[in-house]
């Protein structure tokens, strides 16, 4: 403290000099009048303006200090209360926090002065143990702007007593008399020591005009959300309330940040009375170099809660020697979930078209025959790479995206609609792409080579998007918290596991002795198998038409009869009719364009899916659920999509069985939908809360803890029996 | 993969642990404690009775303050008189600010003239963090039936400085007139204020 306080001396002293310099410095025609009228008023102060020295308590150093070197009559000056608190303890914020008082200021004014309140700079976190304190740990102004009237004058001085707590793991409630003496002038001028203090404080304040906000204050929690263009940008924010009895300062405040809305959620205080009019309190922005501070009020309103953080320790450690069990894992549920993938409805129709490709490549060479496999194979880990690299890359940029993250968007559905459409008239016979003995895959792109095997395989991915099969949203979900070679990797591996079947095939041509022989049944074969594709161009139109609305679908079916048009015209052959099919095509993506194709109609527009006899769903939101819990209820959340055809059969074979409905409606199970049809970002959210990146996903929450996780295919009896086994720990 | 669902598992449990704090209106945690006489007490002894827990820290400026003008002392008769136990509970830590064994308490109670129905001791400070005892002084009240009427400050005005106290709302006072009056507790649960207990 002593050496401490010598050079604060010493400091004071280049402070007198430096006014010295100034006044030489100023020795300019131009500034004669200063001069002269600041060497008048030395004269009269005998000295510079100096408050007086620093008190120095214990673990404290207080003092009264001025922006200006004299007081401004008729007007408002900022003095500031300077505290410096030893190294490793602090002083308080204006709210406390968990223990602790606020400093204090009572002034003794001459007559008609007046003092206002202190200005107080965003504090820091101070955590002790379970409390959490909110104040200073280093120098700190505490601003105060002081009314000198106008009459004011000669040399004045202002008195406060300053009380404060200061604190390390002990307290010690510390005050000082201190008091401040200034000559009153016409021409004061910022101090050359604290007006630099002054401004670096300022911009610890919180700006005074507000952000408007919502709160939300349920049975346990307090909820805030603040929706300002401030907040774009930055990388973290941080919510310091003013009032000391709203929220448990100590437990964690969780935080969304999406854009520019922060959602916060923090437990509430155990003195928390009755909900106020207002939540008011200041938001520290981080932005990319500085922090900002800005104030907040809050009305009342709907709040969504925040999923608390996975803390780092719980994810994979990324350290090799730690991440490889569970990278081996993932990519072995990766190939194995790519594997079935092929026996999942989606993937069908085009596995057809790769099997028909096959059996007549059977007719080739076996050098042919193992490069078409290779380049399939290619086709479909190359395109799972890529939605892993589109998927990582749109997160960094604040979407919240995941598997099947395409099919959200009714464009790309619409795209599809046309692929499929087209494909299927392809094996109609309709139009012939190509050889017919290249296979109908490579149709798609220019004749010969193996590049049509190659999006085949692309195909493949593009409509496997709408299926998870088992162990593929376990693997997923853990390359989503991966850094992104990682991912990357186990996305390639589910596109090997996807090819498997046909890449074995290809190598190992012996295995494919078993097949039938190429004939002409492969002609009806071909035909027959346009149908399925037909009809998933009927599906692709109705998740259409419940994304975008019913002139979407009927914008893109004129589209696929331009398309078909088109298709018919261009392969009758000739050089009109060739140029007419390329205005017909046209004319087909034309409608794609559409607003009312590419605009996806609001989520609550959609009506909500209605499975057989089943009345009581309702929407998915972290607040029901916690509210249905709150209420004793066992919660069932099912995680769908309307474009997700495991999700759309799990739903008719196994959630809307009979028995399965009748055992819910006994036990009182309420039903909520996280419906992720079209972007959800709470939804992807909640999904990424359950280590997964897509749907489906089936909660089933008893009556406490954790939720159990009921499997990707279901059966009734999966579905009755953990009903059955949740209720009965219910009664426990 | 199912070490990932595990962990997640376990975070969900913990979050919902640290939201079962003790609540006004519930019953109130039991516990054993050695006293600063040597005895055992644990709260189911206290049945039938009005219970106020003090959590405190005889170098705590907030309890200095309580003590040194002679408040609390004063309480603990009042009260006591009324009927209730007082247990006053130290959660310091060895080491710790505040940290004394049952010689010292003794010494203090006889040397501050103060009036508890036992001084409890508990350094582990497992029977503070039981009752989520933030601050010394830190208040409960416990009813006849054993449900917590009352948790918070022991008043109104936060402060070190004992000027304050004929000014402040006594809680725990008016909390246990009210109850033996058979009326609602009015102000069941404040803020407490003080300086942080000192666990380990």
């Amino acid at each position: 403290m002593q050496s401490r306080a010598t050079r604060m001396l010493a400091f004071r002293s280049e402070r007198v000099l430096e006014c010295d310099c100034c006044a030489s410095e100023a020795e300019r025609p131009m500034n004669l009048r200063a001069v002269v009228m600041a060497a008048a008023l030395m004269a009269v102060a005998g000295a510079a303006p100096v408050g007086a020295a620093p008190v120095v308590t214990p673990h404290v150093e207080a003092e009264l200090v001025a922006e200006r070197n004299g007081w401004i009559a008729g007007s408002t000056n900022w003095v500031a209360l300077r505290l410096e608190p030893e190294e490793g303890w602090h002083t308080y914020w204006r709210n406390p926090g968990d223990s602790g008082l606020p400093t204090t200021l009572a002034w003794t004014l001459p007559e008609g002065w007046k003092a206002g309140e202190i200005s107080w700079p965003y504090p820091s976190r101070h955590k002790l143990g379970d409390l959490v304190n909110y104040g200073y740990d280093s120098e700190m102004l505490h601003l105060v702007p002081v009314d000198v009237p106008a009459g004011a004058e000669g040399e004045v001085t202002i008195k406060a007593l300053a009380k404060w707590l200061v604190c390390s793991d002990i307290c010690i409630p510390g005050q000082a008399d201190v008091s401040l003496t200034l000559p009153v002038s016409e021409i004061a001028t910022a101090d050359p020591v604290w007006a630099q203090r002054f401004a670096d404080t300022r911009a610890r304040l919180p700006q005074a005009e507000p952000l408007a906000g919502a709160f939300t204050i349920s049975d346990n929690e307090m909820r805030l959300q603040v929706d300002a263009v401030e907040l774009a940008g930055s990388t973290s924010v941080e919510f310091y309330p003013f009032a000391d009895d709203l929220v448990n300062h100590g437990a964690p405040q969780r935080v969304a940040l999406s854009g520019s809305v922060a959602r916060f959620a923090q437990e509430r205080s155990a003195a928390f009375g009755e909900a106020p009019a207002t939540v008011d309190g200041v938001l520290v922005v981080q932005g990319s170099s500085e922090k900002y501070a800005y104030t907040v009020s809050a009305a009342p309103g709907e709040v969504a809660t925040v999923a608390a953080p996975v803390p780092p320790a719980a994810l994979p450690a990324p350290a090799a020697d730690a991440a490889v069990p569970d990278l081996w894992l993932a990519l072995g549920f990766a190939l194995l979930g790519g594997l079935i993938l092929n026996l999942m409805p989606c993937v069908f129709p085009v596995l057809s078209i790769k099997a028909i490709s096959v059996l007549e490549s059977r007719r080739g060479d076996r050098k042919a025959e193992r490069r078409h496999a290779l380049a399939y194979t290619g086709g479909a880990v190359l395109s799972c790479a890529a939605v892993a690299l589109a998927i990582i890359l749109l997160r960094e940029g604040g979407e919240q995206l995941g598997w099947g993250f395409q099919l959200q968007a009714p464009l790309f559905v619409a795209v599809l609609a046309y692929v499929v459409l087209a494909l299927g008239l392809s094996l109609s016979g309709l139009v012939q792409f190509g050889t017919r003995l290249m296979g109908v895959g490579q149709g798609l792109v220019e004749q010969g080579g193996y590049s049509g095997s190659f999006f085949t395989g692309v195909l493949a991915v593009v409509v496997a998007s709408p299926c998870t099969a088992p162990f593929m949203g376990t693997a997923l979900g853990f390359a989503l918290t991966q850094p992104l070679h990682v991912a990357v990797l186990v996305f390639a591996t589910l596109g090997l596991g996807l090819a498997l079947p046909f890449l074995l095939l290809g190598l190992f041509p012996a295995l494919g002795a078993w097949l039938p022989r190429p004939g002409a049944w492969m002609e009806t074969f071909k035909q027959v198998m346009a149908f399925p594709l037909y009809l998933t161009v009927v599906w692709l139109l109705w998740v259409l038409g419940r994304q975008a609305g019913g002139d979407a679908v009927a914008l893109v079916m004129c589209g696929l009869v331009a398309l078909a048009f088109a298709l018919w015209l261009w392969s009758g052959g000739g050089r009109v009719r060739q140029a007419l099919a390329v205005l017909a095509g046209l004319g087909a993506f034309a409608f794609l364009a559409h607003p009312a194709v590419t605009t996806p109609v609001a989520p609550m527009a959609r009506p909500a899916t209605v499975a057989v006899g089943q009345a009581s769903k309702e929407p998915y939101s972290d607040a029901r659920l916690a509210e249905l819990r709150a209420a004793g209820r066992i919660v069932f959340v099912n995680f769908t999509a309307d474009w997700c055809i495991t999700c759309k059969v799990n739903e008719k074979v196994a959630l809307g069985n009979e028995r399965v409905l009748k055992l819910m409606a006994e036990k009182n199970v309420a039903w909520l939908e996280a419906d992720w049809t079209t972007p959800d970002p709470a939804i992807t959210e909640a999904l990424g809360r359950f280590g997964r990146s897509g749907v489906p996903l089936y909660l089933l929450y008893g009556h406490e803890g954790e939720p159990e996780i009921l499997p990707q295919i279901l059966t009734p009896d999966i579905v009755i029996e953990a009903v059955n086994w949740v209720s009965s720990q219910e009664r426990k | 993969m199912n070490k990932l669902i595990a962990l997640a598992s376990v975070f969900f449990l913990v979050t919902g642990a640290a939201q079962a704090a003790v609540k006004v209106g519930e019953p109130a945690p039991a516990f054993t404690l050695p006293g600063s006489d040597g005895a055992p007490h644990a709260l189911a002894d206290y049945r039938g009775k009005y219970v106020v827990l003090e959590w405190t820290n005889h170098d705590c400026p907030f309890v200095k303050k309580h003590y040194g003008s002679g408040n609390m002392q004063a309480q603990q008769k009042e009260l006591t008189g009324k009927g209730a136990a007082w247990l006053s509970i130290v959660s310091s830590a060895p080491g710790k600010q505040g940290h004394v064994d049952a010689v010292a308490a003794k010494d203090l109670t006889a040397k501050r003239n103060a009036a508890p129905t036992a001084v409890l001791l508990d350094p582990k400070g497992e029977v503070g963090k039981q009752y989520g005892a933030k601050t010394t002084p830190h208040m409960f009240l416990i009813g006849p039936d054993g449900k917590l009427l009352y948790m918070g400050g022991i008043d109104s005005i936060a402060s070190t400085d004992a000027d304050d106290i004929a000014k402040a709302k006594p809680y725990v006072k008016v909390a246990l007139a009210e109850a033996m009056a058979g009326k609602p507790v009015t102000d069941a649960s404040t803020k407490p204020y003080g300086c942080s207990v000192k666990y380990d």
